[in-house]
């Protein structure tokens, strides 16, 4: 189906191709998982399949593709939107018009295609992906998970043999992540239709792939079944560690596989102490009563209440729309309680300014792009030092704790996603803050840059500072985090132990923890020998 | 769904007559049957809220231009109190009359922001826009995206005002706008080519088929000369020789229309909705028409029938003709078939009813 021979591929300018004499070949109805750190190109080459590279971002291009007979870079992009179906990342803006039947006619209607094929096709396309319900609704009323199937549902409207998925999920929480994976899967099996996606949460996909594509960072690309490249290569989701270190063969790619391999009950916990991993909290931090506050009317937080202490790392989960980024908003002052109180360190946020409060409470958004500006890293939290009206001289060992000393002279909008993240992290940061509100901090990072930042929280968790995340990300909970709290409908659903919490509750436990069931093991750390 | 044509033919009929009609009596007429339209559909679309704030802002515009005009414009008799001659501008008489004038022009200006609301919320900008010759659909695109853009981009805006808001940015002078300007530019460019590359994947590039490129060249040019006689014959007919300005006017209106009407024909276009016609339709064009011609005509005939102009010398208070009053209270049509009329739903026989039929742009 997708062919590409000695494929090279560079950019405007650049030093170096991204893709150097690729070779690559994807059969009929495959599904196809491209893996890589941040800027190994895999967008570029999901792009090349369907023409938007080399049509959209110029540069020069060498070799040989075809995708379903077609020749990518002679058609373009709309030449090969009948053969190749694209959804991108951010559910936001792939929109041109205002309501959910409009955009699926929309297509088709600039394709020519006769009002009674259009009609079929919708009422067959809303079916096969069960979203008949939404038909009427306005897009912008939409949920993330929603909205990226109404861009599905838009591609598939022109009926392409190939669909090309550019980290579909990593915008969505954990049940809308699994729900789009699993229509893709129906589509590849039943509708015989090639899907090619790339995604940084290998644990999710690697059950449904059977092919794994694997782009070095040299510009080389490597391919295979999954279970042999995963042998290979460097990536790999927690499972697929612990399995390499305990040497299972064949390696299991789900947590079904991996059943046979673990002992009734788990391990016994009795040889190590793994207990709760909880540091005793220090003085009460943050403290939250009975919090209530809707937008517009709609609710969304319905009497929460909870206490941090000092020192504690907490990370709080939910599904898109739980209330998250609100109670968040509501510790650092930007919103105020329409019932109930939020104090922190014992002022209430209504009667404290939020000049005061922002030198307590950092708070960093889930978009890094609203906060950068400046032409350096360096001016960038130099900006917050000085409105903060502190010196000028950078708290010492920051740079090195957030892994971005090397990047100080460079602009920041020209950084990688997880390298803005760190960037926009430490623009809080530079104002010293005891209490740190993240939001999203991993989204759109790839493995090491998630290493890199587990290495950082890690060390805050020796100077007890207070780490309050919320966060999609459960092997990062897993991993790093002492207590956690799930949201639901504004409501905070539980409150505990990590381990507590994710065991009472499937939908956001770890692989490790869904392979184990015992109330103790989460991580590959926690199993004998599995630990590095 | 209801017809953009049928109520695009009441809001330009509305609009001409508030225009024509600066006689505060009659605007009023028109504005309280569009305050029936925007009653009838003020229970079905969310969208009522943010044009009430627009009304809202526009009440305030007007309440301070009427001061503007009276301190500008000292035309009149009943003198209120008087500023020093020689202060520059505003020096001298402030009359009733400026002050008359001045209110009722700002009335005939918000009854127009009135009736572009009640007509945006009866028939929504997208659907307008599917409605577009098929000429004007590479417009009708563009000023789509700007619809739902806009809005997008005020989310982005409050997002990063917050996000600096807690680094401790202050406003303090025009230095402070580049943390803020900065991002939102930025975010705007990136969201702008993700939607870019989004639509090139789907085809929406809005090519035109089986026209050469020798000929498209043509036509643009073509475009081009039209755009530049018109206005050039704009500019001579106001300032120099009125006859040739006129001719030039024609002449370039001819070449646009053929330009247009053979791009038109070479986009490969169809349509998923189809606007189906019904009786109340045309009961609001021809009542919308009605009140038009009976306006246009008494504006011919007898200029200060219509007009109200106290600072020029007119009467104080409005004339009222119960005739063209009658003629104007047509306009109440629409809201009197929006009240009668069962909510607006998305309906799906508009789109089954008349299946198969496929209905090309060209």
């Amino acid at each position: 189906m997708i062919t590409l021979r000695g494929l090279t591929y560079a950019y405007p300018g650049a030093a170096r191709p991204v893709l150097r004499d690729v070779d690559l070949d994807i059969p009929a109805g495959a599904f196809a998982l491209v893996v890589g750190a941040s800027g190994s190109g895999k967008s570029t080459l999901l792009r090349a399949i369907n023409g938007l590279v080399p049509h959209f971002s110029g540069g020069t291009i060498s070799g040989d593709i075809r995708v379903a007979g077609r020749n990518p870079v002679q058609r373009g992009p709309r030449g090969m939107s009948a053969s190749v179906g694209f959804v991108f990342q951010d559910p936001e803006s792939q929109f041109v018009v205002d309501t959910v039947e409009a955009e699926l006619a929309f297509a088709m209607e600039n394709h020519g295609i006769s009002r009674a094929t259009m009609a079929e096709r919708i009422e067959a396309v809303l079916h096969r992906l069960e979203m008949s319900h939404l038909r009427h609704r306005r897009i912008s009323t939409l949920s993330g998970g929603e909205k990226q199937r109404v861009a599905l549902a838009s591609t598939l409207t022109l009926e392409p043999q190939v669909l090309v998925l550019d980290e579909p999920t990593s915008q969505l929480d954990p049940e809308g992540a699994e729900q789009m994976l699993a229509l893709l899967r129906r589509l590849n099996r039943e509708q015989g239709l090639t899907v090619v996606l790339s995604e940084h949460r290998l644990e999710r996909i690697l059950p449904y792939a059977d092919q794994l594509i694997f782009l070095a960072g040299d510009g080389s690309v490597r391919s295979g079944a999954p279970r042999e490249m995963l042998e290979a290569i460097d990536q790999a989701p927690p499972l697929v560690s612990l399995a390499r270190r305990l040497g299972w063969h064949p390696l299991p790619l789900s947590v079904e596989e991996a059943r046979s391999w673990v002992p009734p009950g788990g391990y016994v916990p009795d040889t190590r102490d793994l207990g709760q991993r909880v540091v005793a909290p220090g003085p009460v931090q943050v403290a939250v009563v009975n919090l209530g506050y809707a937008y517009g009317g709609r609710a969304a937080l319905q009497g929460v209440t909870l206490e941090i202490g000092r020192g504690e790392m907490v990370a709080i989960m939910g599904r898109n729309g739980s209330g998250k980024t609100t109670l968040l908003k509501q510790m650092v002052g930007l919103l105020q309680p329409a019932a109930g109180t939020v104090r922190v360190r014992g002022q209430d946020t209504r009667s404290v300014p939020l000049e005061e409060l922002i030198r307590i409470v950092g708070y960093v958004p889930q978009n890094p792009n609203a906060l950068l500006f400046a032409d350096s890293v360096r001016e960038e939290l130099a900006f917050t030092r000085r409105n903060h009206n502190l010196p000028a001289t950078l708290p010492a060992g920051l740079l090195d704790a957030l892994g971005v000393a090397p990047l100080v002279e460079q602009y920041p909008r020209d950084l990688s996603v997880g390298e803005r993240q760190r960037v926009a992290l430490g623009a809080i940061l530079a104002a010293e803050p005891e209490i740190v509100l993240l939001d999203e901090p991993t989204r759109g990072v790839d493995r090491e840059q998630k290493e890199a930042f587990m290495r950082y929280l890690a060390a805050e968790r020796a100077t007890g500072r207070t780490v309050i995340m919320a966060t999609h990300d459960v092997e990062l909970v897993a991993q790093c985090v002492d207590r956690l709290i799930l949201m639901e409908d504004g409501r905070c659903i539980a409150d505990g132990p990590v381990r507590e919490v994710m065991f009472a509750h499937p939908a956001y436990c770890s692989q490790i923890g869904l392979l184990y069931q015992d109330g103790h093991t989460l991580t590959p750390d926690d199993v004998p020998g599995g630990a590095r | 769904m209801r017809n953009s044509y049928s109520w695009l033919i009441w809001a330009l009929s509305a609009s001409v007559l508030t225009l024509i009609a600066r006689n505060p009596l009659y605007v009023t007429l028109i504005v309280l049957a569009t305050w029936l339209v925007y009653l009838g559909v003020s229970r079905e679309t969310p969208m009522v809220g943010s044009w009430r704030g627009l009304l809202r802002l526009g009440l305030v515009i007007w309440l301070v231009t009427i001061p503007f005009n009276a301190l500008m414009n000292h035309q009149g008799e009943i003198v209120l109190f008087s500023f020093p001659e020689k202060w520059p501008l505003v020096g001298g008489p402030i009359t009733l009359e400026s002050v008359l004038a001045g209110a009722a022009s700002g009335y005939a200006l918000w009854a127009l922001l009135f009736i572009f609301a009640a007509f945006n919320l009866v028939v929504d900008a997208a659907q307008l826009m599917r409605a577009a010759p098929a000429f004007l659909t590479q417009a009708g695109v563009v000023t789509t995206i700007a619809l739902t853009f806009v809005p997008q981009m005020l989310a982005s805006a409050r997002e990063i005002r917050e996000a600096q808001r807690i680094r401790g940015h202050r406003f303090r002078g025009w230095r402070d706008t580049l943390p803020l300007a900065m991002p939102l530019l930025t975010t705007a460019f990136e969201h702008a080519v993700q939607l870019s590359e989004s639509m090139e994947s789907r085809g929406l590039s809005g090519e035109l088929t089986g026209l050469s490129s020798r000929r498209l060249r043509g036509l643009r040019a073509a475009i081009a000369a039209g755009l530049l006689l018109l206005l050039f014959g704009l500019l001579l007919r106001l300032a120099w020789v009125p006859l040739v300005g006129d001719l030039m006017l024609i002449l370039a209106t001819g070449i646009l229309v053929y330009a247009f009407w053979d791009m038109g024909r070479h986009v490969r276009r169809t349509r998923y909705w189809r606007q189906r016609w019904r009786a109340t339709d045309t009961a609001i064009a021809l009542a919308s028409l009605a009140a038009l011609a009976a306006g246009l005509v008494a504006a011919r005939w007898d200029r200060t029938l219509l007009a109200y102009a106290p600072a020029a010398g007119g009467p104080l208070l409005p004339a009222f003709n119960t005739w063209l009053g009658l003629a104007f209270v047509l306009l109440a049509t629409p809201g009197l078939v929006l009240q009668a009329a069962e909510p607006a739903e998305p309906d799906t026989r508009d789109r089954l009813a008349d299946l198969p039929g496929p209905e090309t742009g060209r």
